[in-house]
């Protein structure tokens, strides 16, 4: 059986991963501007978590 | 003495097949940021790639540096850890003198952090990287890397779920360092404090005899830059890990899983991550340009057509190291990247409680390694 070397697998996954990357990107609502999770709701944590008392 | 091989004396592009095909994704993706954020998604989505290539060029690490430092005492890694964070701490300490629209990365002081960080470090040294690590070191086509990433996202999203509970076992808040100082006074406080911390590794190493590698100081510097621009231009420090949970998110609700229905997805930033493209967050449209970059330098340099699978008892240690990673990153709000060098150098007191916790993960998880086939 033919092996599956690790730059093979490499490929298929980095094609993959672009492949959903440009379907998510041409599916999803246009944005016009980059956005980070921390930018808004009061954040106060860079993924976005709320301030808590 | 053994003769220097051609691709050790001079790089060349001996595998023009991934170079095409990574310089295709490139340019394809990057005309796809241009038509909906502009010039400043691609700049950034470049200094991703230039980071990546700069990560993996250099074989700039965090993992590897703290187990030397653990078992061995090598403190020379560490030095220039707090180089590359006293560096960043000037632009981001002194964002408001300079006159930019920027801020650093201040996170609560909380159970949640101490337990996520303490997982992270755990992780790290069970995957051999941490969050760039993985990310690099996938960019470059590692085979260990190829286990770990998947599972870091996994562990990222089940993160994710956990944070609003973990969050609830108590915060002191955000706790700034030298806050209510004027800006000049609060920076000196805290690059004192990252000088000393430097200062003492430095010391420790030179007791030992180490001199601090060129590669190192180089590297140290040229991180640096770029970790500047990225906070010029997107106005935060630079951070890696959101970007797994976003794109585990993405693929959790394609199965069919109701992410939206968990607390973390319906707090306004993630939120609104979630509604727009991969492309339209920082974090996430950063890591392609990493994994892209480090693919590039790879594949120019001919690493690509070297790698091979490490044995599957590793393999394990990766995929374990990989949740544990995600976990701890999602809890501990960041990697080494968003929670230990842009917390420090924030000015916040959450990047020195990361570091330590990530330091004690990191000491249990070299302990853990021998099971995984690995040396401690």
């Amino acid at each position: 059986m033919a092996r599956l070397t690790p730059k093979f697998a490499y490929i298929l996954v980095l094609l993959a991963g672009l492949a959903l990357a440009i379907g998510d990107h041409l599916a999803s609502r246009s944005m016009a501007g980059l956005g980070a999770p921390s930018d808004l709701g009061n954040a106060c944590a860079p993924c976005g978590a709320p301030c808590t008392k | 003495m053994a003769k220097p091989t051609a691709a050790a004396v001079s790089p060349v592009i001996d595998e023009r097949g991934p170079v095409v095909m990574i310089g295709i994704a490139g340019l394809f993706l990057a005309a796809l940021v241009a038509l909906d954020t502009g010039g400043r998604g691609v700049a950034l989505f470049a200094l991703g790639g230039a980071l990546g290539a700069v990560f993996l060029g250099f074989q700039y690490g965090f993992a590897s540096a703290w187990r030397r430092f653990l078992t061995g005492g090598e403190a020379m890694g560490l030095a220039a850890h707090f180089l590359l964070i006293g560096l960043c701490a000037l632009v981001f300490l002194g964002a408001p003198t300079m006159g930019l629209d920027a801020a650093g990365s201040i996170a609560p002081v909380s159970v949640s952090l101490v337990i996520g960080a303490f997982l992270f470090g755990i992780g790290m040294q069970l995957a051999n990287g941490c969050g760039s690590g993985v990310l690099f070191s996938f960019g470059g086509g590692s085979g260990r890397m190829m286990v770990a990433l998947p599972f870091f996202i996994l562990g990222s999203l089940l993160g994710s779920f956990m944070l609003p509970t973990a969050l609830a076992l108590g915060s002191l808040g955000q706790i700034p360092i030298a806050a209510g100082d004027t800006a000049l006074p609060g920076l000196a406080v805290n690059l004192a404090l990252i000088v000393v911390a430097g200062g003492g590794f430095f010391w420790l190493g030179r007791r030992r005899g180490e001199v601090m590698p060129r590669r190192l100081l180089a590297a140290s510097l040229t991180i640096a830059v770029l970790c500047w621009l990225v906070f010029a231009l997107s106005g935060q420090p630079w951070g890696v890990t959101f970007g797994f949970t976003l794109w585990g998110a993405k693929i959790a609700a394609a199965l069919g899983v109701p992410v939206d229905g968990f607390a973390f997805w319906r707090w306004p930033g993630p939120r609104r991550a979630l509604d727009h493209s991969v492309l339209a967050d920082v974090s996430s449209l950063m890591d392609f340009g990493m994994v892209l970059g480090a693919g590039a330098m790879a594949a120019a340099g001919g690493a690509l057509r070297r790698q091979d699978w490490p044995p599957a008892r590793q393999l394990v240690g990766a995929a374990l190291g990989g949740v544990l990673m995600g976990i701890g990153a999602r809890l501990g709000f960041g990697c080494n990247i968003g929670a230990f060098l842009a917390g420090i150098a924030s000015g916040s007191l959450h990047g020195w409680i990361w570091f330590v916790m990530a330091m004690a993960g990191s000491w249990v998880g070299i302990r853990a390694r021998p099971q995984f086939g690995m040396t401690a």
